[in-house]
């Protein structure tokens, strides 16, 4: 519920707000991307604390570059009947996290 | 068009509209609305007789109760106010002489709401005797007085048939006022904070209200058509009946003192304390004025809020203030703050600037990477981000000092909107009131017009070209946006843009030269 309030929020962040300094984040996800992707895949305080960390890192004294959301969990709960297109790859980072990489290709399915 | 393109367009369409629509047909005013309250107030009065409930009763007309129209008592002129004592020992009104607060409509600012209670209002709980003292006039010590240098003392006296009523005034030329109630004997009675006036054209998001101060430094804030049931508190510092820029303030009130917080008909909040036999406490009515409220008594600064920003606003206030008195003039104040700003985030601009000079040697890397990921921004995006971190460039600002933007400039927000310094405060040529739209739209256009210069030479970074197209046209959107918002705000944005286009000029003009250097050797 609450996480559907914040994911909407960012959602609307990004189609106006992000217009008054498009284009400036140093990162890859962008800031906003980043933490929708937090928001969607880890708890709340997590993925609160996590998109603060990377605002913080998002000016000149960071090289920038990509950076991609962790995780710890796997939660790909695979409905029986429906085959559901990928949205995210879990790339293992060492022991019990993985990188989330969003699958940006159509047409392919779990 | 996608959906996201008709989205936007019927945003801006709908904006526009908005606009319009409020400049074709500007909002009603509320013109009837003050008689229908005059014989409402008739009527409660006379309703209060019947019942015991103190939810009626707050406000009495002294002209209905005496039947006579010369309900004034005494009048008390100060440098820049007259303020008068009607025959129910009240605060009749305060009328404000500065030109700054005056209204095209309504003339000079008036402080006390025309209907309701007014401050020092003495009501009984017993209502028999409340209904001999709204009948029988006080009487003065003095009719006129002037305070301009100096202050002045006035006793009033209500004489009922087995009670006397003193009020021992001192009214201060800043301002304040020192109180003295005495009963004859032992009563049970409320003294009235006052109404401030409501304006019709009041501004977007400015409050007004009541507030409680408590000693433990929490602040309970009332706004006016959100009062709810009866609530008392204790342990006050001072209780606040504000507006925009005005307040009217008791203080160091005791902290026994019962303070309660009632509502009237239009469920904006009352305040009426319980008082003693003995009773004295401190008032205050006028402006919001910072130095004079700290020259009064420090605490009451504690009176002026700027919603639920202060944290933010209230420390960037002090931070103008000191700065104007300096330089004597709020426009340059501002101005010096964006400099201020651009200095404190010098280190990063700083840093972006070195990386610059590397960006040469990775531009062409960048071009072959958008060849080679053509139609898949997303992978080119990534690629590009990727080259850049690796070379150590980076020609983005990052999203830190856009975020920190924000909120400074919604606290100049609030400080426009709520400092009473700075209203009617002027800068240079045509702004006279930075706390008011620019009347002539030129610095609106100034702030559109270096904004598209900033965005034109600030090199950035698209892989959506609608959302580029959309980028481009953020300085025109921004001009109408900003056309009513305070001048002051609007300068301070417009002076950010050129600061931001000064650096951005020696930059580019540092990377050109590098460029150059390179070519040659």
């Amino acid at each position: 519920m609450i996480r559907k309030f914040l994911l909407s929020l960012l959602t609307i962040y990004q189609k106006f707000f992000t217009l008054i300094g498009y284009g400036s984040c140093r990162y890859y996800p962008t800031c906003s991307e980043y933490a929708k992707w937090q928001f969607e895949k880890n708890p709340l305080h997590t993925a609160f604390f996590q998109t603060l960390l990377r605002i913080l890192r998002c000016n000149q004294l960071f090289p920038g570059g990509i950076d991609y959301p962790l995780t710890k969990k796997l939660n790909c709960k695979i409905k029986k009947d429906k085959m559901s297109p990928i949205k995210y790859w879990y790339v293992p980072k060492g022991k019990n996290q993985y990188y989330l990489i969003k699958n940006f290709s159509k047409g392919k399915s779990c | 068009m996608t959906p996201n393109q008709r989205l936007i367009l019927a945003l801006v369409i709908s904006f526009f509209f908005l606009m319009a629509y409020s400049t074709v047909f500007p909002p009603e005013e509320q013109v009837t609305n003050e008689q229908n309250a005059t014989t409402q107030v008739t009527q409660s009065v006379e309703e209060s007789s019947g019942q015991t409930n103190v939810d009626l009763g707050h406000d009495t007309q002294a002209t209905t109760v005496m039947g006579s129209s010369d309900a004034v008592l005494a009048k008390l002129t100060g440098e820049n106010y007259v303020l008068t004592i009607d025959t129910l020992g009240r605060i009749e009104q305060k009328e404000m002489l500065e030109a700054k607060f005056a209204d095209d409509k309504i003339g000079n600012a008036k402080l006390v709401a025309q209907t309701g209670a007014k401050p020092l209002y003495i009501r009984f709980a017993d209502n028999d005797l409340n209904e001999e003292a709204i009948k029988t006039p006080y009487s003065s010590n003095l009719k006129e007085a002037n305070l301009v240098d100096g202050h002045a003392k006035v006793t009033l006296t209500q004489k009922l048939s087995d009670l006397v009523v003193t009020k021992n005034l001192t009214f201060y030329s800043d301002g304040h006022y020192d109180v003295q109630i005495s009963m004859s004997k032992d009563v049970r009675y409320y003294v009235y904070l006052g109404m401030h006036p409501t304006f019709s054209d009041k501004q977007m998001m400015s409050v007004e209200g009541v507030m409680v101060y408590s000693s433990n430094e929490i602040s309970t804030i009332v706004k006016d058509g959100d009062a709810e049931n009866m609530t008392s508190y204790v342990d006050t510092v001072l209780v606040s009946s504000f507006s925009q820029y005005f307040a009217s303030i008791f203080y160091n009130v005791g902290r026994d003192t019962t303070i309660k917080v009632d509502r009237d008909r239009d469920d904006n909040p009352v305040v009426f304390m319980e008082g003693s036999k003995e009773f004295s406490f401190n008032g205050y009515i006028g402006p919001k004025d910072y130095k004079i409220l700290n020259s009064i008594n420090p605490e009451l600064t504690n009176a002026i809020e700027y919603g639920w920003f202060t944290f933010a606003a209230a420390p960037l206030f002090q931070f103008l203030m000191f700065l104007h008195d300096y330089v004597g003039n709020w426009g340059w104040a501002i101005v010096i703050l964006t400099l201020v700003i651009r200095i404190l985030l010098f280190p990063l601009t700083f840093k972006g600037m070195l990386s610059m000079a590397k960006l040469k040697e990775v531009s062409p890397k960048v071009k072959e990477l958008q060849a080679k990921f053509k139609g898949d921004p997303q992978r080119m995006n990534a690629a590009v981000m990727e080259l850049y971190k690796k070379e150590g460039a980076n020609p983005l600002g990052g999203c830190l000092p856009l975020l920190l933007q924000i909120p400074v400039f919604f606290a100049i927000y609030r400080v426009l909107l709520n400092a009473v310094e700075l209203k009617g405060a002027e800068w240079i040529f045509w702004i006279t009131d930075l706390a008011h739209m620019d009347p002539t739209y030129v610095l609106p256009i100034i702030m559109g017009a270096t904004m598209f210069y900033q965005q034109h030479i600030t090199p950035s970074n698209f892989t959506d070209p609608m959302q580029e197209k959309i980028f481009k046209f953020l300085p025109l959107i921004f001009t109408f946006f900003f056309i009513t918002f305070p001048a002051g705000l609007v300068l301070y944005w417009a002076v950010n843009n050129i600061f931001s286009i000064a650096q951005q000029a020696v930059v580019n003009k540092k990377f050109a030269a590098h460029k150059k250097a390179k070519s040659e050797e």
